[in-house]
């Protein structure tokens, strides 16, 4: 049954005075984010403010030194602790490097986890990894290794693997990054197709705040650990922040410079 | 004056730097020792379909890097062995030619130089593969898709060198043992038959000398698969780091492989 944490493809995701320091250097201060089922949430800010930190936190491959994580109403070291194939809810990650492992083919990778943990048979396998592979627009690529494919592709492959088991949660880590301005559009079209069809939570750390405020319903505005702004797009635009004014002032002039 | 001095780093000194260096020595052995027993325990899974697809192919990966050049360095020091010998007992004995190659090759040079051939190649391997994976995150996408590393990574690795590593110790033996029975057969300055040369070998050698080899051959196998594995996953700091992964676990398994095979020559001979 849907809860107010959870509808039938997305998850809430909420963050309570999150912290994290390596080396005792403070890189999360206290971050309190709510993300509703359904949303999605991209989070802006510059190289070296914890971005990428914060989504590993949110996925469990790091722990916050304090602080409160709970996706889909459920603390996520409960969550953690289910079993695979009892989970009620998936989460899925795509990498900046898109993390694709080098040595299985396209339609390995996207079956992995399947292929490990499900109880699907090879078929319906076969399946599931055509018609992601088709929703990416890459079709017929199956037998190709990452290294046959170009920068665009293996983030779309990314995200036809985080695809194929239907998770509630996508967090996306600098989906562009390292991609000229035209497959930029092509992978925010993409995310934005995906919340459209399918409907589930997103969340998006990048530094590029047009396709941010082109793609997101709210854009959260970390700096030196701590979520400064958290608006919607057109909101964004009018805010006295001094950071969020010099992030729009950069992007504007990015855009000048740079029209596609 | 007094502020430079507060603003200056003064460098560390003797002993901070071998404490250091010895924590350092601690983190790794005790990192390895943490995955050794992880490897062990997924060990329960290789029957298990994909998992037995992965320790094939993995021991098909160990054998095709470490066969010829194996087969080429037993076979050089089996002949290097006899001629050597030969020009030291020429005035005493050739006769313990056979068993001289016999034994050395059964119980310490075929395991040896098994063990550092896999090291230094399939090893090596391992430990830029994975230390590439780990930089490039490919090993935290395992954990999002909740699949474990050490099961999917590190075991297949970890069971196909301990399979592989007694097969090759074999192997090396043989090829040894015929070298330096082709430059009997083959040296006028060597006044010995090859059929006295190999009567002699059976006469000195025993099964429990192979045996020895051969738990070696296990042991070193181990040793040559967790500790590269050890560093891959342990690397930070991009393509320099991977190098620095590769180079650190060879040296970290040659230095415990010797260790490991001075304890277990103590203990062969102890009881």
């Amino acid at each position: 049954m849907a809860t107010a944490a959870q509808t039938r493809h997305g998850v809430a995701v909420e963050l309570t005075a999150l912290r994290k320091s390596y080396d005792g250097h403070a890189v999360l201060r206290g971050v309190d984010l709510v993300v509703t089922p359904g949303e999605l949430l991209a989070i802006v800010g510059q190289s070296g403010t914890g971005k990428s930190v914060l989504l590993r936190q949110i996925i469990g491959l790091e722990c916050p030194d304090a602080g409160r994580i709970a996706v889909g109403g459920i603390e996520l070291a409960r969550w953690l602790a289910v079993p695979p194939e009892e989970k009620p809810f998936r989460i899925a990650m795509v990498f900046q490097s898109a993390a694709l492992l080098a040595s299985l083919s396209v339609a390995e990778n996207v079956a992995l986890r399947l292929r490990e943990h499900g109880r699907r048979t090879a078929a319906e396998i076969a399946d599931t990894v055509a018609r992601v592979l088709e929703q990416v627009e890459l079709a017929g690529t199956e037998r190709k290794h990452p290294s046959e494919l170009s920068g665009g592709m293996r983030k779309r492959v990314a995200i036809a693997r985080a695809l194929a088991v239907s998770p509630e949660l996508i967090l996306y880590d600098e989906p562009t990054a390292d991609l000229d301005p035209i497959l930029t559009e092509q992978i925010g079209t993409l995310i934005r197709r995906i919340r459209t069809d399918r409907g589930n939570t997103q969340i998006i750390v990048t530094h590029n705040l047009p396709l941010a405020r082109a793609i997101a319903d709210r854009i959260a505005v970390l700096d030196a650990g701590r979520i400064v702004e958290c608006s919607t797009p057109a909101e964004l635009g009018r805010s006295r922040h001094p950071l969020v004014r010099e992030f729009l002032r950069a992007a504007a002039l990015g855009h000048e410079e740079h029209p596609c | 004056m007094g502020v430079e001095a507060l603003r200056e780093p003064r460098p560390p000194g003797f002993v901070a730097r071998l404490g250091a260096g010895v924590l350092g020595v601690l983190q790794v052995l005790g990192e390895a020792s943490r995955l050794f027993v992880a490897a062990l325990g997924t060990s329960a899974h290789a029957a298990a379909t994909p998992d037995r697809a992965r320790v094939t192919a993995q021991l098909v990966r160990v054998g095709t890097d470490t066969l010829p050049i194996g087969a080429l360095l037993s076979l050089f020091v089996g002949m290097v062995l006899v001629v050597q010998s030969a020009d030291q007992l020429r005035e005493v004995n050739e006769s313990v030619l056979g068993p001289i190659v016999g034994l050395a090759m059964t119980k310490e040079l075929g395991p040896v130089m098994m063990a550092f051939l896999l090291a230094g190649r399939a090893g090596s391997a391992m430990a830029a593969e994975l230390g590439s994976m780990t930089v490039y995150d490919e090993v935290s996408a395992l954990r999002t898709m909740d699949i474990d590393p050490v099961r999917f990574l590190v075991m297949p690795r970890f069971l196909a060198a301990t399979l592989a590593l007694p097969m090759l110790v074999l192997y090396s033996d043989f090829i040894g043992v015929a070298g330096g029975a082709a430059v009997v057969a083959v040296d006028p300055a060597i006044r010995l038959s090859v059929n006295e040369y190999f009567a002699r070998m059976l006469e000195w050698v025993h099964f429990g000398d192979v045996i020895l080899g051969l738990v070696k051959g296990v042991v070193f196998g181990m040793i040559a698969s967790v500790v590269p594995c050890a560093f891959g996953l342990r690397t930070r700091g991009g393509t320099e780091g991977i190098a620095r992964s590769t180079t650190a676990a060879v040296v970290w398994s040659f230095i415990l492989i010797l260790l490991f095979d001075f304890l277990i020559v103590r203990a062969s001979f102890a009881g």
